[in-house]
């Protein structure tokens, strides 16, 4: 990367209104903008995912939605706030669905309509990478 | 605001989120595998309601541990749910037949509020619910000192569900009340018919914070297995003490009792659980203590772990039976043989431990390939859980399983 690039990169981020920190943490949770949630722990945002309670810490109703299971910003949302490889997640999965005990969460085809469904509905949580972070949604900080 | 207002108002952002109601969705879990016993003398079980094994049957079985699972689930509304799970293994008649594991409706008014009322598993030890599910757990099947020793699998009834969030802790407490009933072959021991365990009752409490979770299980039942009224009137025959020896060990009711004891610690790149059990029958088959220790260590796509699991008997596994002592010979013949049985069955009751060591490998999204090795060491005079008991087989010796196996789940 040449200086001439990185000043444009900076610029880019910069525009994406997209801190140091939020790159370095690369994968961020988000709500939307609209969401009356504005901090969670890295615990608190894995138990949501994980189906280990369904609602935020002031009470309200909780509604995770996740990437695709291909998705490699999946992999490191569960490896960052839950410390599961994809394997171990399955299998935990799979406890709770063959004890007919709950369903994993939603599944958005992308980060786009992660972004479309935490703005429209203020109890959805979704995670997307940190450089895709716009207006409409506000990465959770964490506690 | 009442109480059915704030129900109608939790319920609403999950209305708003159900994408079309009803959905289904159908999934299902299985296993592929093989084992080898080192000892051709004896079939390894896992319960006892197989019929064979590796060992004497067969140097190496599919039978132990292959099976599938299919689950049709439903969401009628944001509170209503329904679940129906078929599974085929190998049965007491020797068949893949499937049989209806669950079957039930589900009730959530809230997110902490459950209710489930048809064909529920009841969930007597830490991975019970899950035994079959190979691919949830880390080992190629749940240790067998512990997971054989409560028969009953699933129950017909209701269960209620109440999870008490506190902090980062999360509490839950279920009460689960219903009926079971079983149809025995007339080849295995308890001589054919129904068994019937009526009245049970259990309760479970799961304490659950960041990587620990803790579980308390308790539970009663009353079960009846009419064969063994033959053994009742049997020993009736033989006057006051008869009656004593039929009471104690073929009660027309047997009152059964188990508590459980677990614990999981699972940060991420390891893991340990522990488990300890007992199960007191207040019959001919006992009172069982088990307990197991096991850990894990995840390196990428592969979990090596180590197992240690003992299963002991509470309960005298051998009866002098009826004095025989002044009986005329035919008669004394009789109690004699009627003392023997009862003998041989007392010392059926499994004192052994093993050692396990395995690996599990992820090597595919849904599926991981787990290989096993136990060391089975019998206690003095014991057969263990081996069923098919040839006379070559020594009581109280070791006996090497290895296990291959590809659970998956889709």
């Amino acid at each position: 990367m040449n200086a001439m690039q990185l000043k444009r990169f900076l610029a880019g981020l910069a525009l994406a209104g997209v801190s140091w920190s939020a790159v370095a943490q690369d994968v961020v949770p988000v709500v939307g903008a609209k969401s009356p949630i504005a901090s969670l722990d890295a615990a608190q945002v894995a138990d949501i995912f994980l189906g280990k309670t369904s609602r935020f810490p002031d009470g309200s109703i909780a509604l995770p939605v996740d990437q695709q299971e291909e998705s490699p910003l999946r992999e490191r949302f569960y490896a960052q706030f839950a410390g599961k490889s994809p394997a171990q997640v399955k299998a935990y999965w799979s406890k709770i669905i063959f004890t007919g005990r709950g369903q994993p969460p939603r599944q958005a085809a992308d980060s786009i309509e992660v972004k479309r469904i935490v703005t429209n509905n203020p109890h959805a949580i979704g995670y997307i990478d940190a450089s895709q972070v716009d207006a409409s949604v506000r990465v959770l900080a964490a506690r | 605001m009442n109480r059915r207002h704030a129900a109608l108002l939790l319920a609403l952002p999950l209305a708003a989120w159900a994408q079309e109601a009803p959905s289904w969705k159908f999934s299902g879990y299985g296993t592929v595998g093989v084992a080898h016993s080192d000892n051709r003398q004896a079939d390894y079980l896992i319960d006892e309601f197989k019929p064979n094994g590796p060992g004497y049957t067969r140097s190496w079985s599919p039978d132990v541990d292959s099976r599938l699972g299919l689950q049709l689930s439903a969401q009628f509304t944001p509170t209503l749910s329904a679940v129906v799970q078929v599974l085929s293994k190998q049965d007491e008649n020797n068949s893949y037949r499937p049989e209806l594991e669950w079957a039930n409706v589900r009730w959530q008014p809230t997110p902490e509020f459950s209710l489930r009322a048809g064909r529920i598993v009841l969930p007597v030890f830490m991975v019970t619910d899950t035994r079959w599910v190979g691919y949830s757990n880390p080992w190629v099947r749940p240790p067998v000192e512990m997971y054989a020793m409560v028969p009953v699998s699933h129950n017909d009834g209701v269960d209620a569900s109440y999870r008490l969030e506190l902090g980062s802790a999360a509490n839950t407490f279920q009460l689960t009340a219903g009926t079971w009933k079983h149809d025995f072959p007339t080849a295995t021991g308890y001589g054919g018919g129904t068994a019937k365990a009526r009245d049970i009752v259990a309760f479970i409490d799961t304490l659950e914070t960041g990587p620990l979770s803790l579980r308390l299980s308790l539970g009663r039942a009353n079960l009846e297995i009419p064969q063994f009224s033959q053994f009742t009137d049997a020993f009736a025959a033989f006057g006051p003490l008869g009656q004593g020896l039929a009471d104690r060990y073929f009660p027309s009711t047997m009152r059964l009792r188990y508590v459980g004891l677990g614990a999981t610690y699972d940060p991420g790149r390891w893991f340990a659980m522990g488990e300890w059990g007992r199960f007191d029958t207040r019959s001919i088959l006992g009172t069982k203590v088990a307990w197991y220790g096991s850990a894990g260590y995840r390196l990428g796509k592969f979990t090596p772990y180590v197992s240690y699991a003992r299963a002991s008997v509470d309960s005298p596994t051998s009866d002098p039976g009826i004095p025989l002592t002044g009986l005329p010979p035919p008669i004394a013949a009789g109690a004699a043989a009627l003392n023997g049985a009862l003998n041989q069955t007392l010392n059926l009751l499994p004192r052994q431990r093993t050692v396990s060591v395995g690996a599990r490998w992820d090597f595919a999204k849904n599926a991981a390939l787990k290989v096993q090795y136990d060391h089975v060491d019998l206690d003095a005079g014991s057969t263990g859980t081996f069923g098919n008991i040839q006379p070559g087989f020594q009581p109280g010796g070791r006996v090497g399983i290895f296990s291959a196996v590809v659970d998956f789940v889709f």
